[in-house]
């Protein structure tokens, strides 16, 4: 019951040792070393703002008929019966994206029964079945990835209160996509329970899977 | 003869101030006279299909004069960038496909927000400061990976930097 930011509080925990490696010359990451003083207290991380907030009272999920790792039509009605948890991002992502569904894998292993996990692309015109299938399947069976047209994308994204858009890039890497980072939490029933922000962690997405019967 | 002590003290001291010193100085993987230290690096496990991988990790500059991150490489990847990731305001469903406004600077506040990625040509390390390099913020990408990143091995990168020059650190792959 205590949300916190993640990122905040990793980074409070990872001062003592940083500061401890730079004492120490070449410290390996690995090192063993304790620091003799505690870390700071968590009270004193910066933004200690909720990381999620709840649809109260629920509502149903809305709409999510695309196209599903086979390459035939997904209807995200077809899970009732678990909890599930919806995401939308892109492939080309390397940090927000593997961040939010590595965190998402992490609370799968905190909780008792199976959860699904939506992967749905912004970013069509790269994201075809098989990139969604090789990105998503490395975060586990519970996964599907979720591509379709980009007028579908789009009409899903806006059913869901989700703004994306291209951003030209001088990268290698090619055009970026900014987007929303939430995850959204639809009970077994189908409603619309929960959005979770970016940074939320493991243990908090578990608390809200356990809520809803995860 | 109490004079007799009197050095007994300060020797200790003087050598610890000195062992401090060497470790201080050794603490480039670069050589000697550079003020640039890399601590904490690790890469995301990825696999080799991926379009890119991140690492991240942590850049003090000991120096009183700032230096620059100014390019990065790597065995395991054809390109290697300095991204970051940054807010992006408020969500406006109808923004469509456009080419869209410059990115406003980085921000903490995200929540209900966009954020976007952006190419870093030259991340500044301050005088006597340091950078973090984490998820949602400053990141390392690797653009075409040359192998799986694999948890529980480790990856070289080679990071560039204005005054120290290369510095080669070694990343932990993990998971999360």
């Amino acid at each position: 019951m205590h949300p916190r930011p993640r990122a905040g509080v990793r980074l409070l925990r990872l001062a003592p040792l940083a500061a401890a490696a730079l004492l120490a010359g070449c410290a390996p990451a690995d090192a063993t070393w304790q620091p003799a003083s505690p870390p700071l207290p968590a009270a004193t991380a910066p933004a200690l703002g909720a990381r999620d907030t709840a649809y109260d009272p629920p509502r149903a999920a809305p709409p999510l008929r695309l196209t599903g790792g086979d390459g035939r039509p997904f209807d995200l009605a077809s899970l009732r019966g678990s909890p599930v948890l919806v995401y939308f991002g892109y492939t080309h992502c390397p940090d927000v994206c593997p961040t939010t569904l590595s965190d998402i894998r992490d609370a799968l292993r905190l909780v008792a029964v199976p959860v699904r996990v939506v992967f749905v692309t912004i970013d069509p015109a790269r994201d075809d079945v098989a990139a969604m299938t090789v990105y998503v399947d490395a975060y586990g069976s519970g996964f599907v990835g979720l591509t379709g047209t980009a007028a579908e994308i789009r009409a899903a994204a806006d059913a869901w209160g989700v703004s994306y858009r291209r951003l030209d890039s001088t990268s290698a890497a090619g055009y970026a996509m900014a987007h929303t980072t939430e995850t959204y939490l639809v009970d077994a029933t189908g409603l619309l329970r929960h959005h979770l922000f970016f940074g939320a962690s493991p243990e908090l997405i578990a608390e809200r899977l356990r809520e809803v019967g995860g | 003869m109490p004079a007799r002590r009197f050095p007994a003290r300060p020797f200790p001291l003087l050598a610890g101030a000195v062992l401090a010193a060497v470790l201080v100085a050794g603490c480039s993987s670069a050589g000697t006279a550079s003020s640039i230290t890399v601590t904490g690096a690790w890469a995301r496990a990825s696999s080799a299909m991926a379009a890119a991988g991140a690492a991240y990790m942590t850049i003090a500059n000991s120096g009183s004069e700032a230096d620059a991150l100014i390019g990065a490489s790597s065995p395991v990847a054809a390109t290697v960038e300095v991204h970051e990731t940054v807010a992006m305001g408020a969500p406006s469903p109808s923004d469509g496909m456009g080419m869209g406004s410059p990115m406003p600077s980085a921000s903490a506040g995200t929540d209900g927000g966009m954020m976007g990625m952006q190419p870093v040509a030259r991340l500044e390390i301050p005088a006597g400061g340091t950078v973090e390099l984490k998820p949602g913020g400053y990141h390392i990408m690797l653009i075409g990976l040359t192998q799986e990143l694999k948890a529980g091995t480790t990856i070289q990168i080679t990071l560039t930097f204005e005054k120290a020059g290369p510095i080669t650190v070694t990343a932990d792959v993990r998971e999360s």
